[in-house]
């Protein structure tokens, strides 16, 4: 390790990591790259860094911490809680900067109690920032996935475009899309003349009977009836694609939806705002909201400076393995994000893992945080 | 100074190609034997003729060995990032029309556009225990279109270096992106394309390195100019 490319802080970062009850773990540098694709999807290929073995496996340069630490975990069979602390090279092609810098973190694995963890990640994150930016005010954002998803189940809406919806959470273009269509009063669904025909056949409302048809077409045409979507399948989605195009959303339910998406206020007005916008609109978020309102309580009483964090309700991250909390910590005034986290609840299932786990955890962007300190006092 | 113009070596694109050259006034007569894969052009001296392959033409261009060529819009956006920035497509040549599509099994009478196959992508994994797999031998085109102008993250590239359409019925993937002229492969492999599902509509160009020394060179403006006129 180029112990000289290390930020100057880092061993008092890792003494931090060690007061905040953590486990230190390293992972090799080359991995994989299978698991970072499937997690992230096919855009992550040209800003990694990929080679391949002599055998043919894909290979990366570790372009992040949380997978290489969760999929050793499952590997070691360690149990749970566990929490863990990184500190290392990432690899990553970027347009600007180099394509090497360091990060560091903390992954939370198997708290059960979820808002007290959710608690300790955002204040862990806060308080090691402020350590190495003392008299810097910070500013951090947060949202929650899990109340976006009980606001959506709670407006009605079929199971169709609450998966649609949900899906483009945390990108703001294509949900705003997405709710200009609902709101369109004009079908917008494309369907094809094949349709038509099996309306007329009547087989629309005969789900076994559309089945057998579909399994019957796919045999006769040399299509594998189980490699990829079943017959089942794509009569099931056939119908739930009839009842998208079907659903138009009415004026006050998309007002409501469109409100909701708007909140941006102090953490800690949050929790009576949310309550107060359930109890406004009708909707029966509370499940959800008492989370919310149980990790605020958590916070407070971790001793975090609550004053810090602003609650915006459309913040999230288009990642499908994000399932609560996400947050983003900046300094005050500038645009760099310097740590970012949140609640991965599905990830180490999708790995691998044999039980649930819950998790959550977050990343220090080293480089940036150096950046600031080297700017310490300066108006940037 | 010296312009490259790299030209397809053989088949039909070849023929056109010297076609269009030759009613710009621009005759290509070849070095050598009939086989040689350097050219020049009658009368004008400064102008050398590289026969390559179409797909050795877009990268050479990218790189700026060469000066101009003539290839494939597919292969010249597939080949380069930030083609726009690199070349310049100087004029469209009228032949060999293709267009990049997705294309997915017939039967699937739930899906006919890329909203529909985004629903089907984000379910895949919890359905099939994989990711929504793409057969093609486009990545970098598959990947601004999915994920750049539809959204469309959770899927996974099959690299397919031929017989693309068949892949879908053997298993080995679950759609394609894939190059169709006329559309009969498709059909004949029971494929569809999506009604908002052609990546790009391509045909062969006369294509420019953007390169610097160009600026001070009318011989350049000329080239292009002869070019232009003869369509």
């Amino acid at each position: 390790m180029p112990l000289i490319n290390l930020p100057a802080f880092a061993g008092d970062l890792l003494a931090d990591f060690e007061r905040m009850e953590t486990v230190r773990v390293d992972t090799p540098v080359i991995q994989p790259a299978e698991p970072f694709l499937d997690m992230a999807g096919e855009d992550l290929r040209r800003r990694i860094f990929m080679t391949q073995s002599e055998t043919g496996e894909s290979l990366c340069l570790r372009p992040e911490f949380t997978i290489p630490v969760c999929i050793r975990h499952i590997e070691t069979a360690t149990g749970t809680p566990q929490r863990y602390a990184y500190l290392g090279e990432v690899f990553r092609q970027r347009r600007e900067g180099s394509g090497e810098f360091y990060q560091a973190g903390i992954e939370d694995l198997g708290e059960p109690d979820t808002a007290r963890a959710d608690a300790r990640a955002v204040g862990d994150a806060m308080q090691v920032l402020a350590n190495r930016l003392p008299g810097r005010r910070l500013k951090v954002t947060l949202g929650d996935q899990s109340v976006f998803e009980a606001v959506i189940a709670a407006c009605g809406l079929p199971a169709g475009w609450q998966k649609r919806l949900i899906h483009a959470f945390g990108d703001p273009k294509q949900l705003q899309k997405l709710l200009a269509e609902l709101a369109d009063p004009k079908s917008a669904g494309v369907f094809g003349h094949e349709v038509e025909r099996l309306a007329i056949m009547g087989m629309l409302e005969d789900e076994e009977r559309l089945v057998a048809y579909i399994a019957q077409t796919m045999e006769a045409t040399g299509y594998s009836t189980n490699t990829s979507r079943s017959p089942r399948d794509i009569a099931r989605r056939l119908k739930e694609k009839l009842e998208l195009a079907n659903t138009r959303l009415d004026k006050t339910t998309l007002a409501v939806m469109r409100e909701f998406l708007t909140l941006d206020l102090p953490l800690a007005d949050a929790p009576a705002a949310l309550f107060g916008f359930a109890a406004k609109s009708g909707l029966k978020i509370e499940a959800a909201l008492s989370l919310f309102d149980a990790r605020v309580a958590a916070l407070s009483r971790a001793g975090a400076d609550i004053d810090l964090i602003r609650y915006r309700a459309a913040f999230g991250r288009p990642l499908d393995y994000y399932t609560g909390l996400v947050f983003e910590i900046e300094i005050e005034g500038t645009a760099a994000v310097l740590a970012g986290g949140g609640r991965f609840d599905r990830l180490l299932t999708l790995l691998g893992a044999r039980e649930h786990i819950p998790a959550v955890g977050f990343s220090l962007w080293l480089d940036r945080i150096e950046h600031a300190v080297a700017t310490a006092g300066g108006a940037k | 100074m010296t312009i490259t113009i790299a030209l397809p070596s053989k088949g039909r694109m070849k023929d056109e190609a010297s076609a269009i050259f030759e009613r710009a006034g621009m005759k290509i007569v070849a070095v050598g034997n009939d086989r040689s894969y350097r050219g020049r052009v009658e009368g004008w001296d400064d102008v050398e003729i590289a026969f390559l392959s179409a797909s050795e033409i877009s990268r050479e261009i990218g790189s700026g060995a060469v000066d101009f060529g003539v290839t494939g819009e597919d292969l010249v956006r597939e080949g380069l990032a930030d083609a726009d920035a690199r070349v310049e497509f100087c004029a469209r040549l009228g032949f060999g029309h293709a267009d990049v599509v997705v294309a997915v099994p017939e039967i699937w009478y739930d899906v006919d556009t890329m909203a529909d196959l985004g629903d089907v992508a984000a379910d895949f994994r919890a359905r099939h225990g994989r990711r929504l797999a793409i057969a093609t031998k486009y990545w970098r085109l598959t990947q601004q279109f999915f994920s750049g102008s539809h959204g469309i993250q959770l899927y996974r590239i099959v690299e397919s270096l031929g017989a693309t359409e068949g892949a879908p019925a053997s298993g080995s993937a679950d759609i394609i992106v894939d190059i169709t002229s006329t559309g009969s492969t498709l059909k004949a492999n029971h494929l569809k394309i999506l009604s908002d599902g052609v990546i790009l509509r391509s045909e062969a160009c006369f294509v420019r390195a953007r390169k610097a020394v160009h600026a001070e060179d009318p011989l350049v403006d000329r080239i292009i100019a002869s070019i232009r006129a003869a369509l």
